[in-house]
């Protein structure tokens, strides 16, 4: 029975990191509509970011304060985000989808190149953040308190993401921006800001993930591609360009992933493939997503 | 351990002509290094170029870069004596062998035929070495693999290796190193689970563990069994399962950075307090990627049988050389890899020079080939040969308990604990018949347990 | 002129262009579907894996050595599955369409990778030349150092396949099947207006397209000497895409010099530096931003540019 606990919340908070790296990918979707293949990479970064700057705050600063530095991984990948979407990513919009892939996906190789040459091959780690909070029983098991409290982080990120795009003016002009971007541009809104925004916020969520993600395991080389795929399921199932997607998305990888762990390793992967598949066959849109 | 305990488990490693503690190396007396001989006949000032083929980025960087170093090491150290034969400097080409096997194919292909290298080097995967053996025969370009050490190579891509070499311990080692460390430490496990990385590694190293523990403790039983894939980060539920099952023992064969993020999981869901813990590469990658926190008391592998504390200073000064050497150039201590691609040079430096006194001149591959069969040297892991039949490596197999020892930011073997078995004893020997040839077995080296060892007495 | 390579290229270069050509045959299939039929698939490693798999399991479970033989097996293998995934795909359009194809494509990856018992695994299954009898049987590559012939021999072999596809699929484009296609990329609304079955005619497109890249993962297989999940994975796909964009896709021959040219990249970027990716990913942001209609396509535009110059001046 502990073990079914114990299962449920390792699936939970698994399915927190995958929300917030897939709701960053479908917002970027749903307003931009470009499918982002670099936004792995910006996980990795928040990841990185993170974990180097509590290694080395980590000799002068109280483990508590530490927790102050988490979000410097987000920070740092919406930052990013925001100088290359004008720079590079604002001459694609107009351009066929293949365009956009291609030119993410050798951002992708850019920033995997990038991030060695500045941190090098050895795995960063920020395990004090977890070992300061401390363990919990859960039926007689340890679980680490950090993993609790990042499953209320991402429960956090959703509700707050959810007020920012339905209760904020900003969220009225991103709903808008994304329905149709030639009105909202005859209406006078600032579509270059939006998408600039929309694309940082977007890195801002990947890179969250990342950081929350570190301090459990480790900023290893290689990350950002190894999630890449599997971020892609979670809003292929959801449904591209939709946060409830990405949420409910989320939270069926992860708990099929679990299961298959547990019971029948051999089909993991397929299962979720074949999942996304089916998903795609009986309802294109994805699960919540909007008619194209 | 107690006293009486350690008494009992050193009888019954004897079987194997094994050792514990920090008493092994038996080969130690053979020279050191070898006294420079003038090399005879004119010798061309032209480079000898050399590529080398390793992990340069991705997951797998942690084993690829000090092996990337330790050939550097070598490489400068003789250029600075003048070079081969005094005279022919080393130039090395290096690339990333996480451009993917189809990439590397073409890569040396590209060396031998466009650069016209004369040696090639590295190779870490076990995906990849099958997969250059035979471009390498084709292409006739003298081989020395590094690593990349599945039993498969030489059992099946290139059962009958011309140009082909090979200077670290063979796969299936991996997995009896760490059932007769396991055995050795811990008499009493029953119950295995094991965790291992879903490729041919992960499977060789399972089947071989199980096979040779079976053999040395009575009624184990496989209670549990997870493959993540390769790169795999999050390994929670993984961990859950292990515990939902109760084992007393795991084996664990993930590596490099999934094992970093496997130990660090595993650390806090309190794994390493409900059971003993064997792996075979935890040590394999830079030793400093390991932090503080990994608990002591983990059979600690080091695959291709080398850490830099053993041998140690005092009774193989050959190692102590080289760690001094190696750590003043990079800051860094050497991974069994550093070792490997390091020996790998110097083996071939030892053929030429050899072959070059019988044929004078700058010697063919037919004259270094002949000198690398059935050759020995002394390498900073101890005494390694090359077996004629195969062209695989051999050097004794060790492996070792974690602990946390002063002077160090990571953990080290606690030398009492050292296990040091002669490879010769968890091995199949010369000639041993190969998979499909009267056994279908996935190695000669499962045949051979299968066959010769004895049952394990209740 | 691609008659005499052999002669004065060396055996290396000579590979390097084999490959191209292999790969070209990919981009022709390709881009019946992305350039003629406005179906972007990102899941076209699993026609050129199915051909590569179908020739590596034939060798290995059946002993074929011929090579027409293993061929045709590839093109059977890759149209079953294209027949059957076309079925699935060519109900949606656009970015439904490509991720459908890549969750598919996936799929195949998995099985390869998991049932290694069959496949070999990430380990892959290999296919040495020298098991390999071209024409029939007549030409064989027995013993260590045949690997120059084989290249010349392979070279020309390959060339001919490639000269036969590319007349294949000239025909098919400028048939009235090929118009069709063309026409419902352009409006689907007023092809459906004029009676146009646009289901049968994409599935068609589909097969073809798919059968197209299958032999060209055939031929592939004995060059690489062996075949590994790799090819079935998603960044095959990619690549494939990139192929027709780099030659620019609005071109018949542009996918094509796309294959052949991004081949060359990508050996020497791997072979130039270790930094590799960072190389090739800045190249790839570079073409796309400044040649947008692919090289083929930017250069038939100077060309038209430079003639309208040359008949403003006298």
């Amino acid at each position: 029975m502990e073990i079914v606990a114990l299962q449920v919340l390792n699936s939970l908070f698994y399915a927190a990191v995958l929300f917030l790296i897939a709701a960053g990918l479908s917002l970027i979707f749903g307003v931009m509509g470009i499918v982002n293949m670099a936004h792995g990479s910006f996980y990795a970064l928040g990841a990185y970011v993170t974990a180097w700057s509590v290694a080395a705050a980590a000799a002068v600063l109280p483990p508590a304060a530490l927790f102050v530095l988490l979000p410097l991984g987000a920070i740092a990948a919406a930052l990013v985000g925001l100088a290359i979407e004008p720079t590079l990513l604002r001459r694609f919009y107009r351009r066929p989808e293949e365009y956009q892939l291609l030119v993410t996906f050798g951002l992708l190789l850019v920033l995997e190149d990038v991030i060695r040459l500045v941190w090098g091959g050895t795995p960063l780690t920020a395990n004090v953040l977890v070992d300061s909070l401390g363990l919990i029983q859960v039926g007689g098991l340890p679980y680490p308190v950090y993993n609790l409290l990042m499953i209320g982080v991402g429960a956090a990120a959703a509700l707050g993401l959810w007020a920012f795009v339905y209760r904020t003016k900003f969220g009225v002009l991103l709903r808008a921006t994304a329905q149709d971007r030639r009105m909202a541009a005859a209406l006078g809104i600032d579509v270059g800001r939006i998408y600039a925004l929309a694309f940082g916020l977007g890195c801002f969520m990947a890179g969250l993930g990342g950081a929350i993600v570190v301090p459990s395991q480790a900023a290893v080389l290689g990350m950002g591609v190894e999630v890449l795929v599997l971020s892609f399921v979670v809003v292929v199932i959801g449904g591209l360009g939709s946060l409830e997607g990405a949420l409910v998305g989320a939270l069926i990888v992860s708990a099929l992933r679990t299961i298959t762990i547990q019971f029948w390793e051999e089909i993991e992967l397929a299962a979720l493939y074949l999942i996304a598949a089916i998903v795609l066959l009986i309802r294109p849109t994805g699960l919540f997503g909007r008619k194209a | 351990m107690d006293k009486e305990l350690m008494q009992e488990r050193r009888g019954f490693l004897k079987q194997f002509g094994a050792t514990l503690g920090a008493a092994g190396l038996g080969a130690a007396g053979v020279g050191t290094a070898n006294a420079a001989v003038t090399p005879k006949g004119s010798i061309p000032a032209k480079p000898v170029k050399v590529g080398h083929i390793t992990f340069l980025t991705g997951a797998a960087e942690l084993l690829g870069g000090p092996g990337q170093r330790g050939h550097v090491l070598a490489q400068e150290e003789i250029n600075a004596q003048g070079g081969l034969l005094g005279k022919r400097k080393i130039e090395t080409l290096f690339a990333d062998e996480a451009a993917g096997t189809d990439a590397n194919v073409k890569e040396l292909r590209r060396m031998k035929l466009s650069e016209n290298i004369e040696l090639f080097t590295g190779v870490i995967s076990s995906g990849n070495t099958p997969a250059l053996g035979p471009v390498a025969e084709e292409l006739r370009v003298l081989t020395l693999f590094n690593d990349g050490c599945t039993d498969f190579l030489f059992d099946k891509a290139v059962p009958n290796p011309k140009y082909t070499f090979r200077v670290t311990n063979i796969q299936s080692a991996d997995g009896v190193t760490a059932a007769i460390g396991a055995a050795t430490h811990w008499p009493n496990v029953r119950r295995i689970a094991s965790l291992q990385p879903d490729y041919s590694y992960g499977r060789n190293v399972f089947e071989h563990f199980v096979l040779a523990l079976g053999k040395l403790l009575p009624g184990i039983e496989v209670v549990s069994e997870s493959w993540p894939k390769l790169g795999t980060t999050d390994f929670t539920s993984h961990i859950t399962k292990i515990l939902s099952n109760k084992p007393d023992l795991l084996v664990a064969g993930v590596w490099g950075g999934d094992y970093v993020a496997f130990y660090k999981q595993a650390l806090r869901f309190g794994l390493f307090d409900k059971m003993k813990v064997a792996t075979t590469l935890a040590f394999g990658g830079y030793p400093h990627a390991i932090g503080k926190d990994h608990p002591e008391g983990v059979l600690a592998g080091v695959h291709a049988n080398y850490h830099f504390l053993y041998p140690s200073a005092e009774r193989w000064p050959i190692n102590k050389g080289f760690v001094e050497r190696y750590y003043k150039r990079f800051k860094e201590y050497p991974s069994f890899e550093s070792d490997g691609a390091y020996i790998a040079l110097y083996l071939y430096k030892q053929a030429v020079e050899k072959a070059n006194q019988l044929v004078g001149g700058w010697p063919d591959d037919e004259a270094i080939i002949a000198m690398l069969e059935g050759a020995g040297i002394d390498s900073p892991a101890g005494y390694l040969y090359i077996r004629a039949d195969n062209h695989q490596g051999y050097k004794d197999a060790v492996t070792g308990l974690s602990k946390h020892l002063p002077g160090y930011d990571f953990p080290v073997w606690d030398t009492e604990s050292i296990v040091s078995i002669p490879i010769r004893s968890i091995t199949a020997p010369p000639n041993w018949p190969k998979p499909g040839k009267g056994h279908n077995e996935s190695t000669a080296a499962a045949d051979w347990i299968k066959k010769t060892w004895p049952a394990a007495k209740v | 002129m691609l008659a005499f390579v052999p002669a004065f290229a060396g055996t290396y270069q000579t590979q390097l262009l084999t490959y191209g050509l292999t790969l070209a045959i990919a981009a022709l299939g390709f881009n019946l579907l992305l350039g003629y039929t406005g179906l972007l698939s990102f899941g076209h490693s699993a026609f050129f894996g199915a051909g590569a798999y179908a020739v590596a399991l034939m060798m290995r479970y059946l002993d074929v050595a011929s090579m027409e033989l293993l061929m045709l097996g590839g093109i059977v293998f890759s149209a079953a599955l294209a027949a059957l995934f076309g079925v699935v795909c060519v109900r949606h359009t656009r970015i439904f369409f490509a991720i459908l194809t890549l969750a598919l494509s996936q799929v195949l990856w998995t099985l390869a990778y998991k049932f290694f018992w069959i496949t070999g695994g990430t380990d892959g299954l290999r296919v040495p030349f020298s098991t390999v009898s071209l024409l029939g049987g007549l030409v064989s590559f027995p013993g260590a150092d045949a690997f120059a012939k084989f290249i010349t021999y392979y070279y020309y072999y390959v060339l001919a396949v490639f000269g036969l596809c590319v007349a294949l699929m000239w025909l098919i484009v400028h048939s009235p099947f090929g118009k069709t296609l063309q026409a419902i990329r352009d409006n689907e609304t007023r092809a459906r207006f004029l009676g146009v079955r646009i289901w049968r005619y994409r599935w068609l497109a589909f097969l073809v397209s798919g059968i197209f890249t299958g032999l060209a993962g055939s031929l592939w297989v004995p060059l690489n000497g062996l075949t590994t999940p790799d090819v079935l994975y998603w960044p095959q796909s990619g690549k494939i895409v990139f192929f027709a964009v780099l030659g620019g896709f609005r071109n018949f021959t542009g996918p094509i010099v796309g294959a052949v040219i991004f081949n060359y990249l990508e050996v020497y970027a791997v072979a130039v530096t270790e930094y590799w990716q960072i190389t090739l990913g800045l190249i790839l942001i570079a073409l796309v931003t400044f040649l947008p209609a692919g090289i083929v396509g930017s250069a038939v535009r100077l060309g038209a540019k430079l003639k309208r110059r040359q008949r403003a001046s006298p």
